[in-house]
C-alpha cells in the first residue's frame, strides 16, 4: 500500500512537470492581451488561472491567421489536412511494401541495400537540406507541396525497418496458403500483410501525421505564398516583424488549436498500438 | 480429381542438401497416398514441391499428365493443409473459407465484370461463393463458427476450417501436412476417421504427409515410406507390414518395432540357420534362394507378436524378463537375451504368471521372420512365399 503511494505520488509529479505548460499555454490563450504579455514578461508571476476567461480570444485567433480574416486560417488548416493526409497514406503504403520486400522476397543484394537503406537513417536531415531545394527547383517544384508530399512515396528507413521486422515474424505458412489460394506479391501485400501490420502501420501513420503536421522547417523553406502556407507555418504570423511577440493570447489560442488533431489521434490510436494482431494467427 | 506422377524428381538445397534424391511415384486418380518417414526424410519436401512452393530442381512432375515443373502454386489448382493452419488471423471463419474462391475471382471475372459495369454478374457471383461457404460449413459442423475468429477457435475447430478452405474450392488436388500433428490423442483419432470419411465422399486425390506411422497405415489407400529423400517402399499399409522391402521400412512401421538382430547365416550339417552370440536357430526351407548360401552376415527380423513364450528346449532363447507393460487387452514383455534386448506381446492371460526378473524361453517361427541384408537399408530376402 505505502508503495503504491510513493508510486503513485512520483506518478502524478511527473504527469504534472508535462502537464504544466499545456495547462499554461491554455490560461494565457484566455487571458486579456494586456494580461498576457505580463504573463509572458513574468511581470505578474505564473498564471495559472485567468481570471476573466476571453473565449473570444479562439474565434478572434482564427478570424486574424494569415491576411485575409479567416481564409488564412482556413486556407492553412487545409494545407495542413491535405498534405498530411497524403504524406501519411504514402509513408504507410511505401513502407510496408519496401517492408515486406526486405522480409519475405530473396532477391540478389537484398543484404546489401537494406543496410544501405538503414545507413540512411544516419544521415542527418541539414545535410541534405540544400540540395533537395536545388533539386526540387530543378523540378519547378518550389511553392507547391510536391516537396512535402511525394518523398513520402519512397519509404521512410526508419518505418521499413519496423515493418521489416514485424512482418519477418508473420508465419511463412500465411503466405504459402495465400500463394496456394492464388495471391500474387503484391496482393499478399495488400489482403495479408498490410491488414496484419495494422499496430506498425499505427504507429507510422501517427509519427508521421504528428511528424508532418507540427513541420514547421519544410513547409518554411519550399511554400513561400500565403496562400500555400500550413497551419505551422501561418502560426508564424503572429510573430511581429521584429520578432517580436504581440498578440501572445491570440497565438497561444490558435497553437492549442492547431494541437488538438494531434491529441484526438494519438487517444484513438492507442488501442491498435498495443494490440497484437497476430495472436492466434497458427496454433495457440 | 487427378493423377499425379514424379518422375526422377530431385531436390538439392542452397549449401548442397539433396532432399529428395531421383524419386518416382505415381498417384491414381482418388487416391488416397500417405507419404511417411521420420523427420528429414524428405516427404515434406516432395509435397511442398508438388504443392509449387519448392521449386523441383531436376526430374519431372506432372499432374494429369502435364508437366507442371514451372507452374506456379495457384496455377496446379491444389489445396494445401498446413501443419499449423495457417488461418489468416485478421478474416472470420466465413472469409477464410471463401478467400481462395474470392482470390481467384478477383484476378478475373470480377475486374470483366467491373469493365462491363455489369454488377448483377458481380453479385451472382457473391451469393455462388456464399453458397459454397454454406455446403463447406455444412459438411464440416461449421456452421455456429462462421462468424469467429481464428483466435476464438479450439485448436480442432481451426484444424476443421482448414480443411474446409480446401474443400471449398474443389481443387484437384488435396495435400495435407502433418494436420493431426497439433491436436491431442482422442481428437487426432476421432478427425482420422473424419478425413477417411471425407475421402470417400469427395472421391478426391489426397497426398498426406505424416510422421505418425499409426496414422499412416489407418488413412493410406497407398503407403508411401521415405528415408533419407528416397522412396524405400511404396505398397498398400498390409503389404508394408507384411512384407516391408527393407530394413528401414521393417523397423519403421509397426508399433512396437519389430525385433531385428544383427547375425550370421551358415548352413551346418546340411541345414540353413540363423546364428548371434551363440544361440543358432533353424531357418527351415522358407529362403530357397539362400539354402546354399555360403557363410555371411545378416539381420534376422521378427514382429513382437510373433514371438512365443514357451518351455525351455534346444531351439528356445532363455531370456530374462526386464519389464511388463500392460495396455489391458495386450501385454507387452521387454525381454534380454543373448540375442539382446527382445520386445514380445501377447495375451494378459497367456503371460498371466510372468513377474519382472523371471527367466523364461522364447521361440520363434521361421515363417514369419523376415531376413534383411546388412546395412540400415539392407533387403528383405525373398521367401518361397513371396
Amino acid at each position: 500500500m505505502k508503495r503504491h503511494a510513493l508510486q503513485y505520488l512520483l506518478l502524478i509529479l511527473g504527469a504534472a512537470a508535462f502537464a504544466f505548460p499545456l495547462w499554461w499555454m491554455c490560461a494565457v490563450s484566455l487571458e486579456t492581451p494586456q494580461r498576457a504579455e505580463a504573463a509572458i514578461t513574468g511581470s505578474s508571476g505564473i498564471v495559472l488561472f485567468p481570471t476573466d476567461p476571453q473565449w473570444s480570444n479562439y474565434a478572434h485567433a482564427m478570424q486574424e491567421t494569415g491576411s485575409t480574416p479567416w481564409w488564412g486560417f482556413i486556407d492553412a488548416l487545409s494545407n495542413s489536412i491535405v498534405v498530411t493526409v497524403l504524406v501519411v497514406a504514402g509513408t504507410v503504403l511505401s513502407s510496408s511494401l519496401v517492408g515486406y520486400a526486405f522480409a519475405r522476397l530473396r532477391f540478389r543484394g537484398s543484404r546489401s541495400l537494406f543496410l544501405v537503406m538503414l545507413a540512411t537513417m544516419m544521415l542527418p536531415g541539414q545535410v541534405t537540406m540544400i540540395p533537395l531545394f536545388l533539386l526540387f527547383r530543378e523540378f519547378g517544384w518550389i511553392d507547391s507541396i510536391l516537396p512535402l508530399v511525394v518523398p513520402a512515396y519512397f519509404g521512410n528507413a526508419f518505418f521499413i525497418f519496423m515493418y521489416r521486422q514485424f512482418i519477418a515474424q508473420i508465419p511463412e505458412s500465411l503466405v504459402e496458403a495465400a500463394r496456394v489460394d492464388g495471391l500474387g506479391y503484391l496482393a499478399i501485400w495488400w489482403r495479408i500483410m498490410l491488414p496484419l501490420c495494422r499496430p506498425v502501420s499505427a504507429i507510422c501513420a501517427v509519427f508521421t501525421f504528428i511528424g508532418t503536421w507540427n513541420d514547421f522547417l519544410a513547409p518554411l523553406i519550399y511554400l513561400h505564398s500565403d496562400a500555400s502556407a500550413t497551419l505551422a507555418v501561418a502560426l508564424n504570423s503572429f510573430k511581429n516583424q521584429y520578432g517580436g511577440l504581440e498578440d501572445v493570447h491570440l497565438l497561444m489560442a490558435l497553437s492549442l488549436l492547431t494541437m488538438i488533431p494531434c491529441i484526438l489521434i494519438f487517444i484513438a490510436a492507442q488501442k491498435t498500438f498495443v494490440e497484437g494482431l497476430a495472436r492466434g494467427a497458427v496454433k495457440g | 480429381m487427378a493423377t499425379i506422377a514424379f518422375k526422377q524428381v530431385s531436390k538439392v538445397y542452397e549449401g548442397g542438401v539433396r532432399a529428395v534424391d531421383a524419386i518416382d511415384l505415381s498417384i491414381g486418380e482418388g487416391e488416397f497416398c500417405v507419404l511417411v518417414g521420420p523427420s528429414g526424410c524428405g516427404k515434406s519436401t516432395t509435397l511442398r514441391m508438388l504443392a509449387g512452393l519448392e521449386e523441383i530442381t531436376s526430374g519431372t512432375l506432372e499432374l494429369d499428365a502435364r508437366r507442371v515443373n514451372d507452374c506456379t502454386a495457384k496455377e496446379r489448382d491444389i489445396a494445401f493443409v498446413f501443419q499449423n493452419y495457417a488461418l489468416y488471423p485478421h478474416l472470420t471463419v466465413q472469409q477464410n473459407i471463401a478467400f481462395g474462391l474470392d482470390a481467384r475471382r478477383t484476378h478475373k471475372s470480377a475486374l470483366a465484370a467491373l469493365l462491363r459495369g455489369n454488377s448483377d454478374a458481380m453479385r451472382a457471383e457473391s451469393r455462388a461463393i456464399d453458397a459454397r461457404v454454406a455446403t463447406v460449413a455444412q459438411t464440416l459442423g461449421l456452421e455456429p463458427l462462421l462468424a469467429r475468429y481464428p483466435r476464438e477457435l479450439s485448436g480442432g475447430q481451426r484444424q476443421r476450417v482448414a480443411v474446409g478452405r480446401a474443400i471449398a474450392r474443389s481443387p484437384k488436388v488435396f495435400l495435407f501436412d502433418e494436420p493431426l500433428s497439433n491436436l491431442d490423442a482422442r481428437l487426432r483419432i476421432e478427425t482420422r476417421s473424419e478425413l477417411r470419411q471425407l475421402h470417400r465422399r469427395l472421391r478426391a486425390t489426397i497426398v498426406y504427409v505424416t510422421h505418425d506411422q499409426e496414422e499412416a497405415m489407418t488413412l493410406a489407400d497407398r503407403l508411401v515410406v521415405m528415408h533419407q529423400g528416397r522412396i524405400q517402399q511404396n505398397a498398400t499399409p498390409a503389404a508394408c507390414y507384411d512384407t516391408p522391402a527393407n530394413r528401414f521400412v521393417a523397423g519403421f512401421i509397426g508399433t512396437p518395432q519389430m525385433n531385428l538382430i544383427d547375425g550370421d547365416l551358415s548352413v551346418q550339417h546340411g541345414e540353413l540357420g540363423f546364428e548371434s552370440h551363440g544361440f543358432r536357430m533353424p531357418l527351415a526351407a522358407h529362403w530357397p534362394s539362400l539354402s546354399n548360401a555360403s557363410p555371411q552376415s545378416i539381420a534376422l527380423g521378427i514382429r513382437p507378436d510373433r514371438l512365443l513364450l514357451s518351455g525351455a528346449s534346444a531351439h528356445a532363447l532363455p531370456a530374462t524378463v526386464q519389464s511388463i507393460e500392460s495396455l489391458g487387452d495386450r501385454t507387452d514383455l521387454a525381454l534380454q537375451s543373448a540375442w539382446g534386448r527382445l520386445v514380445l506381446r501377447a495375451t494378459p492371460e497367456s503371460v498371466a504368471g510372468v513377474r519382472e526378473g523371471d527367466a523364461v524361453h522364447v521361440t520363434l517361427a521361421p515363417s514369419h521372420a523376415h531376413l534383411f541384408e546388412v546395412g540400415e537399408v539392407g533387403a528383405r530376402v525373398p521367401t518361397a512365399r513371396s
